[in-house]
């Protein structure tokens, strides 16, 4: 065998079993689904074509709506709560501002290797109308017979969720800023601080320009990762209150396996593809502006 | 000069008073919850009602056996070893693979194979579900232990093709080139010097794939139906379900459910929080 030969063949023995595997279970579903969307077709006998009749019903399903407004809640909380708060934290570790800091760091983070299930059983009973949430309000409050039902309550239902996302996933943020903070060399903050730099100046004008690019990468995964947020909902309301804690991943497992239209479900999960594409082209055209005035 | 620093000193103190009272509440935050969860696992369950907040006076671990039993957690959770184990195993190797021959080949075509990839990090699980569960059924692949394994392998490839691909990358050519002269074949040089000197991402690798195959949740749970298949993210949801009533029980299930990856974490957080840090992955 001659060495090109060779070579063409190390290479399809080496790239061709990873590209199998995921075209079948990516690439091949995805094209799939996209074909499925545009039928009904409740998983026996010939899809039905119906062209877009299952986006526009889509679009005009109230349920739907509060789906995609709980996936937007939950964006907001990972961008605006989660990458400033997982920065915060990750700096006050940085600058060496307080002792022991790799033990903050570590228990901090300590939240995610827990699984979703199991942090989704554990804040339930928190905030259960037995709960540690009611018991705690029963003291503060001094009144014994004070009930936490959040839960109960169709608009507010949601905020709970959003806060245990919080609690759950600041950690990575922390971690992944802190790795990237330490790439910056220590001697820019000495000589800003020999330049009469305050701390606040230091975080301000040193280092966050320098780490724009990161934020602006993580935000992308975070919005990314707003979208798939399934199991932990699941877990903890299976989207109730009738329904109004539903993300649309949960709308479109219901859709799916409870009421058997596959074409529709199909159609939902294009959904979620083309909002998560549409949100981060979004974002990287404000980032560009944002470098733009920055240099 | 000195004045300058000691303008920073007292700067500093603000800033000092600040980060210990923000570090101290999320500590409290984060550990909490699990401490509360884990001794409450030693209360009964009336004892639970009757004070949420108080220490157990003595430890019914009555609990935890009974949980062990009701939940079938043993077979849960080697349920859970078996898929988290293969599924590790087969994504390290296949991405290792494809992570030299992307990232030294030179071929034009690994940048697309590459970009196609890379795109799979944006791509969520459940925008696969229904076309997966349809073919898994129509080939007799649903409801089995490899129908289980394929999707998690699948899903972690991209992010493990983009750590190896960076690492390999980064080794110099000059080592690869010194074996292919003395006669080695592609093969051989992957296997006798790549993989050698890429055991550090190896490491952190398999140890970030492991953790997300362990808390893998919804392909057990739509891609299966026998009990004896479940694992146990999806067993303790199915435990939790029927134990509502319990408490007592129901903590004792969660905090088995927690134990083992609390451990893992103990033991390789250093190549855990690289993993995290190398890209920004999160279900």
């Amino acid at each position: 065998m001659n060495s090109l030969a060779e070579k063409r063949f190390a290479y399809t023995i080496l790239v061709g079993p990873a590209v199998v595997v995921y075209a079948s279970v990516i690439l091949f579903p995805i094209l799939f689904s996209f074909t499925l969307g545009f039928t009904r077709w409740s998983g026996f006998g010939t899809p039905e074509w119906i062209g877009i009749q299952n986006y526009t019903r889509m679009l005009a399903d109230p349920a739907f709506r509060i789906g995609l407004r709980n996936n937007m809640l939950i964006v907001g909380v990972s961008v605006f709560g989660q990458i400033p708060f997982g920065f915060l934290l990750a700096y006050i570790i940085y600058r060496k501002m307080v002792g022991a800091h790799s033990f903050f760091e570590t228990v901090i983070f300590l939240p995610i290797t827990v699984s979703a299930i199991v942090v989704a059983k554990l804040w339930n009973q928190i905030f259960s109308p037995a709960g540690v949430i009611t018991q705690l309000m029963r003291i503060v409050r001094d009144d014994p017979r004070y009930v936490f039902a959040v839960f109960e309550n169709r608009d507010l239902a949601i905020f709970p969720i959003l806060g245990v996302i919080f609690w759950y996933y600041t950690g990575i943020y922390m971690v992944i800023f802190l790795a990237n903070l330490h790439k910056i060399s220590p001697d820019v903050i000495e000589a800003s601080i020999m330049d009469g730099a305050k701390e606040h100046q230091i975080l301000f004008r040193v280092i966050l320009p320098q780490m724009t690019n990161i934020v602006f990468t993580t935000a992308v995964f975070a919005i990314a990762g707003s979208l798939k947020s399934f199991d932990l909902i699941f877990a903890m309301t299976g989207g109730g209150p009738a329904r109004y804690t539903e993300v649309i991943a949960i709308y479109m497992y219901f859709n799916t396996f409870r009421y058997y239209n596959y074409g529709y479900g199909s159609a939902v999960s294009m959904m979620i593809v083309v909002l998560s594409l549409g949100l981060i082209t979004m974002l990287l055209g404000v980032s560009r502006r944002f470098e733009r005035r920055y240099s | 000069m000195g004045s300058t620093s000691l303008r920073h000193r007292k700067d500093m103190i603000a800033w000092r008073v600040f980060s210990y009272v923000f570090m101290a509440v999320f500590t409290f935050l984060a550990v909490a919850p699990l401490l509360w969860l884990t001794y409450s696992s030693l209360k009964p369950h009336p004892a639970i009602v009757r004070n949420i907040f108080a220490f157990p006076t003595e430890f019914y671990f009555t609990n935890y056996i009974v949980a062990w039993q009701r939940g079938q957690l043993g077979m849960l959770i080697s349920n859970s070893i078996f898929y988290s184990v293969m599924a590790t195993a087969i994504t390290v190797v296949l991405a290792l693979m494809a992570g030299y021959g992307l990232a030294k080949f030179g071929y034009r075509l690994s940048a697309l194979v590459y970009t196609f990839f890379i795109m799979g990090l944006l791509v969520t699980a459940h925008s696969v579900l229904v076309p997966l569960f349809v073919m898994q059924t129509r080939i007799g692949l649903a409801d089995t232990r490899l129908g289980v394994i394929i999707p998690y392998v699948g899903f972690g490839l991209p992010f493990m093709i983009y750590l190896a691909t960076s690492y390999i990358r980064g080794i110099p050519d000059a080592l690869e080139e010194s074996a292919r002269i003395d006669g080695a074949s592609y093969l051989q040089t992957f296997w006798y010097v790549i993989r050698p000197i890429a055991a550090p991402v190896v490491a952190t690798m398999t140890i970030f794939a492991f953790l997300a195959n362990w808390n893998e949740f919804v392909f057990v749970f739509v891609l299966t139906s026998r009990q004896s298949l479940r694992s146990l993210p999806v067993g303790v949801n199915a435990f939790a379900g029927g134990m509502s009533r319990d408490y007592g029980l129901l903590f004792a299930a969660l905090v088995i459910a927690t134990i083992p990856m609390i451990l893992f974490y103990l033991f390789f957080h250093e190549q855990l929080k690289r993993g995290f840090a190398a890209g920004a992955i999160k279900e």
